[in-house]
């Protein structure tokens, strides 16, 4: 109970401290900064740690006797030579080893789930006004995206229309962004009133 | 002193020494130093935590199907809930991540969660363990914390494989398949439902890999700031719902019949929302009236 | 030569291994698939080793040096190496110390630090959103009509505010956004093809 109001506390302090930079940056702001850089790595260390280190490496090879996970520590130990000036393209094999598996279970699962579904769901019947606007807005964002030919005569005009489109959504996103924004503010201001200072009935 | 006649040439006088002013004065309107408006934003927000409206919050189609999809599912059903989202999120999604572990354990789902984000795992743990113990749920039995993988398509990926094998420990360090709650669950197709919650584009990777791949259910809640990229997703039903922002979370709240942070919290949200567009019109207001003085000058 | 070609070749085989994989669901494949997953992760502990060794060789020289804001060097090295040896030493789930530090140290601050942008975000609205164009109207009404829409005043106001709120959100907000979702799709997809292929190569950095 004592650590729980303790870290209230703390806590508080922390966010006036960052909430000190709206008037001017100042040192309070900095320190508080520089903290929250160092322990955010931090816990990433024990994060890794206890998470994947022991579980996948340690633990398999030492207790399970896995010698294939020589393999990862090795790509993993070429990781490090980054530090070194003559050795560092060494730690290209690693990267080549992730980045090209990555890119291979990319590509079936991306036309799959990114282009194939999103246009099967895009051939609905035109029985309404909304299903028309759906589907006419859906290609002419994706005229307006043909970069290859010159947007001229129809086309033009097509491509204008998708430019419409698109500021419909990223005025929709702009409006959901100023409602996160908010919300992050009412969250902070109900830790300070609520949980700190008790001023707000539950 | 300007030539009169070249003023006459361009197609403007200059107007009267009243109008000016006035015209000063409305041009003025877009110079309000930022610190009042930072006030303002925080005055607004602190007055109406203090005094609420209570104005009335209606359930949208989209947060209905996730309550729906969660209400289906018969009691001891295995849910995979993730919290693929970080502290800066927080404030916004973790109302809603309460509401459903709640309608989780109400129902008697054996919970398996988990955090592809690095501070989601901690958040997570949270989450979980404190909502349990509220309503008296074991860990093991009825729910378990597999914790953090780094790598996100590799941790969606190899649970549609094999969930232990990815996730060897739980995020206490213990054997994960020595848990009554992970009877007979390998992978994916024993998991009849996915709940994601994502600050950012992870529930894309859910979609694609998890989706996509082994044809897993998901339902999703989402930061505002990213949802509107997911309602493709839901027209075509790659998700079956989604909780958009703090506002969804408090529908949800209100469909499991709690009053929560979200709930307490849209009355706030909505005087700010007046604020802002109140500022934009204020602002283009401003901009209207200096472009018409640079051009009257 | 082998400074590149090891490189592109070993992106090359494991590009097409598990692309192939996705369509031969052999034992063998699958075996191989399993560990290969099994293995990016952990060779990303080691990335964040990487991380963790440059951040904190950058922050020690500061403090060796002495070099303008060394003291708060100090702050991050301390940070880091109290949270990332409780972590290490007393374990990282509810109760340790670490997870106290998470809790009421660095969530609090992370949040905080984000919700700053509630304040830019008024700012911006006031000084940024000018209605110059016809798409910059556009963009303003549709923004207008969520943020109205999204929150119980706009109901208030009137009936129909949420329900055309919902309804931009449904309809042509999903058109564009579909269309830019299979722009990405199509994009990802030629991308991951050129990086298998070894036409983009500038995750191998310059010589």
């Amino acid at each position: 109970m004592a650590m729980t109001t303790i870290g209230i506390w703390v806590a508080a302090i922390l966010t006036l401290a960052i909430y000190s930079f709206l008037y001017r940056d100042n040192p309070i702001y900095k320190l508080a900064e520089h903290i929250l850089v160092g322990v955010s790595l931090g816990y990433f260390v024990g994060l890794y740690w206890h998470t994947t280190l022991i579980p996948k490496l340690w633990v398999p090879l030492v207790e399970g006797g896995n010698v294939l996970v020589l393999v990862p520590l090795a790509m993993g130990l070429l990781m490090l030579t980054r530090f070194s000036l003559r050795w560092s393209w060494l730690s290209r094999v690693p990267m080549a080893f992730v980045i090209g598996a990555g890119a291979g279970v990319s590509i079936p699962t991306a036309v799959d789930a990114r282009v194939y579904r999103q246009i099967e769901a895009t051939m609905i019947p035109l029985t309404s006004l909304s299903s028309v606007i759906l589907v006419v807005g859906v290609a002419a964002t994706l005229v307006y995206f043909l970069f290859s030919v010159r947007h001229e005569g129809a086309l033009g005009k097509v491509a204008t229309l998708g430019t419409w489109f698109l500021m419909v959504g990223f005025g929709a996103t702009f409006g959901y962004t100023v409602m996160a924004r908010i919300s992050l503010l009412i969250g902070r201001m109900q830790f300070l009133l609520g949980d700190w200072l008790h001023l707000l009935a539950d | 002193m300007p030539d009169p006649r070249t003023e006459r040439e361009h197609g403007f006088e200059r107007p009267e020494p009243r109008r000016r002013l006035k015209n000063e004065a409305i041009a003025r309107l877009g110079q309000v130093d930022r610190r009042i408006l930072y006030l303002a934003i925080a005055v607004a927000v602190v007055g109406i935590l203090f005094r609420p409206l209570g104005l009335r919050i209606p359930v949208t189609d989209e947060v209905r199907r996730v309550y729906d999809a969660i209400e289906e599912l018969p009691a001891r059903t295995p849910i995979l809930i993730s919290f693929d989202f970080g502290a800066p999120s927080m404030p916004e999604l973790y109302p809603m991540t309460v509401a459903v572990v709640r309608h989780c354990f109400r129902r008697d789902l054996r919970v398996l969660g988990l955090g592809l984000l690095p501070e989601g795992a901690s958040i997570g743990a949270e989450v979980l363990d404190s909502v349990a113990d509220e309503m008296g749920r074991v860990y093991g039995v009825d729910y378990v914390h597999l914790g953090y993988k780094p790598q996100i398509e590799a941790a969606i990926l190899g649970m549609g494989e094999d969930i232990v094998r990815v996730f060897p420990r739980d995020f206490r360090s213990q054997p994960t398949a020595e848990y009554p709650v992970m009877d007979g669950i390998e992978n994916y197709r024993d998991i009849p439902l996915m709940v994601g919650f994502a600050s950012g584009t992870e529930m894309v990777l859910w979609i694609q890999y998890a989706g996509a791949r082994y044809g897993q259910r998901i339902v999703s809640g989402a930061a505002a700031v990213m949802a509107t990229v997911f309602y493709p997703y839901l027209d075509s039903g790659q998700i079956e719902g989604l909780i958009p922002g703090l506002r969804g979370a408090s529908e949800y709240e209100q469909l499991i019949g709690m009053t929560g942070r979200a709930s307490r919290g849209m009355d706030a949200q909505s005087v700010a929302h007046l604020l802002i567009i109140g500022c934009i019109i204020l602002g283009n207001v401003g901009y209207l009236a200096s472009r018409s003085r640079r051009g009257e000058g | 030569m082998a400074k590149r070609g090891v490189p592109l070749a070993l992106c090359f085989v494991m590009g097409v291994l598990m692309a192939v994989q996705f369509f031969v669901p052999h034992p063998l494949s699958r075996y191989v698939y399993e560990n290969v997953l099994d293995w990016m992760q952990i060779v990303s502990v080691f990335a964040l080793a990487v991380g963790v060794i440059g951040l904190g060789r950058i922050h020690w020289r500061r403090v060796v040096v002495r070099r303008a804001g060394w003291r708060y060097s100090i702050a991050t090295l301390a940070g880091l190496a109290v949270m990332g040896i409780l972590g290490v030493v007393g374990g990282i789930e509810q109760g340790t110390p670490y997870a106290w530090l998470f809790r009421y140290v660095q969530a609090p601050m992370q949040s905080t630090m984000m919700s700053l942008l509630a304040f830019f975000v008024v700012s911006a609205a006031y000084r940024g959103f000018r209605v110059r164009t016809r798409e910059a109207g556009i963009l303003l009404a549709a923004a207008m009509v969520v943020m109205l829409g999204r929150v119980p005043i706009g109901e208030a106001i009137h009936r129909a505010i949420p329900i055309a709120s919902n309804w931009v959100l449904n309809v042509p907000n999903t058109a564009a956004m579909r269309g830019i979702t299979i722009g990405i799709g199509l994009g990802a997809i030629s991308t991951s093809l050129r990086i298998i292929f070894g036409v983009e190569r500038s995750y191998l950095g310059v010589e």
